[in-house]
């Protein structure tokens, strides 16, 4: 053979360019061996998940986006809607026709409407003739039956009546209808229309009567001054027009007309929404945060364990160069397939999610676009960059001198970098999802503080006992002096658990509390109709009426409107905010009389056209209401009196009167008294019905608007105005099937007024039931997750415990005392972990909760025994069986594959 | 083919700098066959460590065909032990999740050629290993990896040979086979030897025996071809 001269250094360049397809085959060809030897496995995994996770919830959200601006569309039978008391200009509608959106026009009202054989108070709403721009009409031919989608509304000379209201006017399809003074012709049964729910309560006053627009002049109801509801919608499949005309729209008409989406119409299912999707921001932000943990810790022990590998490498002639191609090869090699197989799974995740949202996502869905992919996709290269090429950057320094001696360590790169990189793609990570400074800011805080909280425990905890060796008499000083020996390990690894049961007590202590507040909001048997405008003398033959037709009757509430005039004797003086009535409170915005109410709905010259007229706001009041300028004095409020404190009702300061309440007092809504800067004890003078009342403030409350049932700013003690002429306000549950009573409770008692609000409760409650499935599978995902990250971490230590209790054994300990010193170390480290990571998770909640999520934050006393405990048992069983192993392997085998 | 200069290797200690080797020359011509002899901790692992270029010396240098190891950075080194270096370890030191075959592979593939498993193959069957060779290192015995080692180290066809102990993991008779296959490669191949051992019998099979103490060179022996061919065949 012969020998090849050398008498100059070999160009680097040329052999590598020569080397690398030989390097990539090497790369495939260790990347297989490891995969078969289990060792790239975990590593797999855990990116997959991370893929799987972030993909999956980026999907969804990326169709829920898409889902919502249908459902918002449907909601609202447009894409944006511009409403108000007054006609706004034409020249909006020009303008956004102009700019190629299809508009139409609405306008509702309430009205008698008659017939040969009687009369009844409907929800008129006239229509354009491009009616719905979104969704569809439901009618039908005959009362009571299934319909069918149109996509317009009634022709001119036409009405469509809801089914109810065909029975109290005793006609039939063809016969004719009056409104005011237009004679019309019954043309179809309608069953439902796309905003049915998302009007005001203008259009929940009654059984719908729908018009054309041509027709109203005819009717002669609507005159200057007259309750009407204007609606003008629009419509454009480009978000980005809809944004600019919103803009347009802004900019010349300032505050007086706004444009609206269906967030802002509803602001239960908006609220609902916005904290799944926080919720799911953050389940995803944990599930990829613990993913990238078990990252770290995968591709720390894979390099560990390649060293030598390495060193051999390099004595063979490999350059770090070489060695940093062949790893970075291995590396995207696996990543790449992980972030298809992520995909896939990540798109059946968030098929999963679709199928338990299905009935929200009633239209056929655009297919997503491939920006979650880039994101998935994405992520893996982050949580690649950050967790797992540092140490295995590590291995390119290894010195090829190892291969003589064992001993030789890393020297290059020091060794906290990798956690630094790690700690740096966290926040990278953690940024990039959120968007979220404050959230970001959070999870580092807490996270930050668990660590320093470890490392002063631990080094108390480790330094307590100086002493070393290995104390192998019984199986409680072995595991301590174990403990102690692996003290850096041990730190991190309970750092690690900590940090892994941390997110998940976080997530699912929300979850819970999430899903519990929901339901409390909004429980099965939630009232669905507003009965108001009742008069004392008709309370007994309405709970008559309702305990005839199984239905429960609830309290009834007295109902005056009132106004503040002064504090202890003089003006008062709010706070600078505008007026807060966008609580939520459907009483206060049912009943809220306004300024310049007080006119007659027009053409209603029967008794329910007269009495309407008190009783009636806008639900959505807050956006409605704006296009008239706020009143610097305090406008009126719908006020009540009260024995009893009104469920979901807390006193805050102060105390309720009680049994023996006398006149002269009054509870007053914490935040509205702190609007008014009141006091205990303070006097307030009030003007009810061109009186003036004066009551001492004895109590401070907290109310809970959301949950649509009667709520007052301001409640009397009894006695203090009963004298001024009230009405009464009461709720009942009627489920649909009884819906035709209205019709005969409204005939028996002709001047109260019935507000139904139950499709709204209905599509709350069915949104939220829905959004509950999507956050339990998230909490699933992350569950997953966290499993992995523990499984890594035990798998971190597990080679130095097989050496180590391989010599144990052969010096003659036994299995059993192995075992359990085994399993007392383990318990050991999960308890402190759980105890640290509940002290975390509490603390994050507490700002979570009332931060992000706007919920009461409370402690949650069971977890602080739970957290610990369940700590201790998972780890332990979950290090105990991974480590069984230690000791079923022959002694000779470990030590032999140690040398 | 190897020169070594005035080497000079210290070590930071807890105890302070601790020099291995103080101001070792050395000269080793072209096919000749050196064994480097002495205690435990007197520093002839770190002599051939340095030597085959795997660290890098306080002071002094080492040629290797000429080239100046002491000019070179990890990188240059590791270009310069492909082309000219092979090594057989005590431990054996084979990838264990690659085969026999594959193992052997390796530092011909490193160098781009293409013919690598044949060559491979070849020198497999050489060893006495031609049907072990799709086994994986824990399915051989020490002696049958000790051969996988050796074919590995003649496998890049480097004119140089750095064995530390190689027959240190091995039991007497397996130790000898393997010492006679490696002297049979190293004169088919006429390569330059450089061994390491602490075995007196061993240092006299190669033609000059080169003894450390404490660092430093006390005797370069060496021995009449006779007399190391008669140990050979022996």
């Amino acid at each position: 053979m012969k020998k090849p001269g050398l008498s100059s250094v070999p160009d680097p360049q040329a052999i590598n360019s020569q080397a690398r397809p030989r390097l990539l085959q090497l790369a495939l060809r260790l990347l297989w061996r490891d995969w078969s030897g289990g060792e790239l496995k975990l590593l797999f995994v855990a990116l997959v998940m991370a893929v799987t996770s972030v993909t999956g919830i980026a999907l969804f959200t990326d169709r829920l986006e898409r889902a919502l601006l249908l459902e918002s569309a449907n909601m609202l039978a447009a894409d944006r809607v511009l409403g108000s008391r007054e006609q706004p200009p034409e020249e909006i509608l020009t303008e956004a026709q102009t700019r190629g959106m299809r508009t139409a026009r609405t306008l509702s009202f309430t009205s008698m409407a008659f017939s040969d054989n009687g009369n009844m108070l409907v929800a008129a709403k006239a229509v354009s003739d491009s009616y719905p721009l979104r969704g569809e009409v439901i009618i039908t031919d005959a009362p009571f039956t299934r319909g069918r989608p149109i996509q317009s509304g009634p022709p001119p000379g036409e009405v469509w009546l809801e089914s109810r209201a065909l029975p109290a006017l005793g006609i039939d399809v063809g016969d004719v209808v009056y409104v005011g003074e237009a004679e019309l012709r019954l043309g179809q049964i309608i069953i439902t229309e796309p905003d049915r729910s998302g009007g005001g309560m203008i259009d929940n006053a009654g059984p719908r009567l729908m018009l054309h627009m041509a027709d109203v002049p005819a009717t002669n109801v609507v005159q200057t001054g007259s309750r009407v509801s204007y609606r003008y919608l629009f419509a454009d499949d480009d978000l980005r027009v809809l944004d600019d005309f919103e803009s347009w729209v802004r900019e010349q008409y300032e505050r007086q007309f706004r444009i609206r989406d269906v967030r802002e119409e509803s602001e239960e299912i908006a609220e609902a929404l916005d904290r799944a999707e926080s919720f799911l921001l953050l389940g995803s932000l944990f599930a990829v945060l613990l993913a990238g943990v078990a990252i770290a810790l995968t591709a720390k022990r894979y390099s560990e364990r390649h060293f030598d590998y390495v060193a051999i490498l390099k004595t063979l002639g490999c350059t770090s160069r070489q060695i940093t191609i062949l790893y970075l090869s291995i590396q995207l090699i696996l990543a790449a397939i992980a972030v298809v197989v992520g995909w896939l799974l990540g798109w059946l995740v968030h098929q999963g999610i679709l199928v338990l949202l299905q009935s929200i996502m009633v239209v056929e869905l655009p297919t997503p676009g491939i920006q979650p992919y880039i994101v998935g996709g994405l992520t893996a290269l982050i949580c690649l960059l950050a967790f797992a090429l540092p140490p295995l950057l590590a291995l390119r320094e290894t010195p090829p001198l190892r291969v003589l001696r064992k001993d030789i360590s890393q020297t290059s790169i020091g060794d906290n970098v990798p956690y630094l990189f790690g700690i740096l793609g966290a926040i990278v990570l953690v940024l990039w999802y959120s968007q979220d400074l404050v959230l970001t800011s959070v999870l580092v805080l807490s996270v930050a503080g668990i660590a320093l909280l470890l490392s002063v425990i631990s080094w108390a905890l480790l330094q307590s006992t100086g002493s070393a060796g290995m104390k192998a008499g019984n199986a409680w000083k072995l595991a301590m002096t174990a403990a102690r020996r692996r003290r850096r390990q041990n730190i991190l690894q309970v750092m690690v658990f900590a940090i892994t049961i941390m997110s998940l007590l976080i997530l699912s202590l929300l979850r819970t509390d999430l899903i519990d507040e929901w339901q409390a909001q909004l429980p099965e048997n939630t009232p669905n109709h507003f009965m108001m405008n009742i008069s004392a003398g008709q309370i007994e033959g309405i709970e008559a009426f309702f305990a005839d037709n199984g239905i429960e009757a609830n309290a009834f509430y007295p109902l005056i409107s009132a106004r503040v005039t002064g504090i202890n004797g003089a003006e008062p003086d709010p706070g600078d905010e505008e007026e807060d009535n966008e609580g939520g409170s459907l009483t206060e915005s049912v009943s809220m009389e306004e300024e310049s109410a007080g006119n007659v709905s027009p053409g209603g010259d029967g008794e329910g056209g007269r009495s309407r007229t008190d009783g009636e706001g806008e639900a959505a009041s807050a956006g409605e209401q704006e296009g008239e300028a706020a009143p610097r004095r305090l406008s009126r409020r719908q006020v009540t009196w009260a024995e009893q404190l009104p469920p979901d009702n807390a006193i805050t300061a102060g105390e309720w009167w009680g049994d023996s309440a006398e006149p002269g007092y009054v509870s007053i809504e914490e935040e509205y008294a702190d609007w008014l800067d009141l006091e205990l004890g303070d006097v307030l003078e009030f003007e009810v019905n061109q009186q003036l009342v004066t009551a001492e403030v004895s109590s401070f409350r907290s109310v809970r608007w959301d949950n649509m049932q009667p709520n007052f700013f301001i409640i009397f003690s009894p006695g203090s105005i009963d004298h001024l002429g009230a009405t009464f306000l009461s709720t009942a549950l009627m489920e649909s099937e009884q819906k035709m009573l209205l019709n005969e409770l409204i005939r028996m008692f002709p001047t109260i007024v019935v507000i139904e609000i139950d499709a709204l409760i209905e599509q709350i409650q069915t949104i939220i039931a829905q959004v509950t499935s999507a956050i339990e599978l998230i909490s699933l995902l992350v569950l997953v997750c966290g499993a992995l990250v523990l499984l890594a971490c035990v798998n971190a230590s597990l080679d130095e415990r097989f050496h180590e209790n391989a010599i144990l054994r052969t010096l003659g300990a036994g299995r059993r005392l192995i075992l359990s010193s085994l399993l007392i170390e383990f318990a050991v480290i999960g308890l402190l972990a759980g105890f640290i990571a509940t002290l975390g998770a509490e603390a994050s909640l507490a700002y979570l909760q009332e931060e992000v999520f706007e919920q009461d934050f409370s402690f949650h006393f069971w977890v602080w025994l739970a957290g610990p405990l369940s700590g201790m048992i998972l780890i332990a069983l979950l290090g105990v069986s991974a480590t069984r192993k230690v000791v079923s392997i022959s002694p000779l085998t470990v030590l032999r594959r140690m040398v | 083919m190897i020169q070594v200069q005035n080497l000079v290797k210290k070590v930071d200690t807890s105890e302070g700098e601790l020099t291995i080797l103080k101001g070792i020359n050395l000269d080793i011509a072209d096919g000749e066959a050196v064994a480097i002899v002495g205690a435990s901790g007197s520093g002839k692992s770190t002599l051939l460590g340095l030597m085959a270029g795997l660290d890098a010396a306080t002071s002094g240098d080492v040629l290797l065909d000429g080239n100046s190891l002491a000019s070179l950075d990890e990188e240059q080194r590791a270009l310069l032990r492909g082309q000219l270096v092979g090594f057989v370890f005590q431990s054996f030191q084979l990838l264990p999740s690659l085969t026999a075959l594959e193992n052997v592979m390796l530092p011909i593939e490193l160098k781009g050629d293409e013919q690598a498993r044949d060559k491979a193959r070849q020198l497999l069957e050489r060893v006495g290993l031609k049907d072990r060779w799709h086994h994986y290192p824990n399915q051989l015995s020490g002696g049958e990896q000790q051969r996988v080692a050796i074919a590995r180290a003649f496998a890049s066809e480097a004119p140089i040979l750095f064995a530390d102990e190689p027959t240190g993991n091995l039991d007497t008779a397996t130790g000898s086979r393997i010492i006679e296959l490696l002297f049979d490669l190293n004169r088919e191949f006429s390569t330059t030897l450089v061994l390491v051992t602490h075995d007196d019998r061993l240092a006299q099979k190669c033609g000059r025996a080169v003894r450390l103490v404490a660092g430093e060179i006390v005797s370069d022996e060496k021995f009449s071809d006779e007399k190391a061919g008669a140990q050979l065949s022996a």
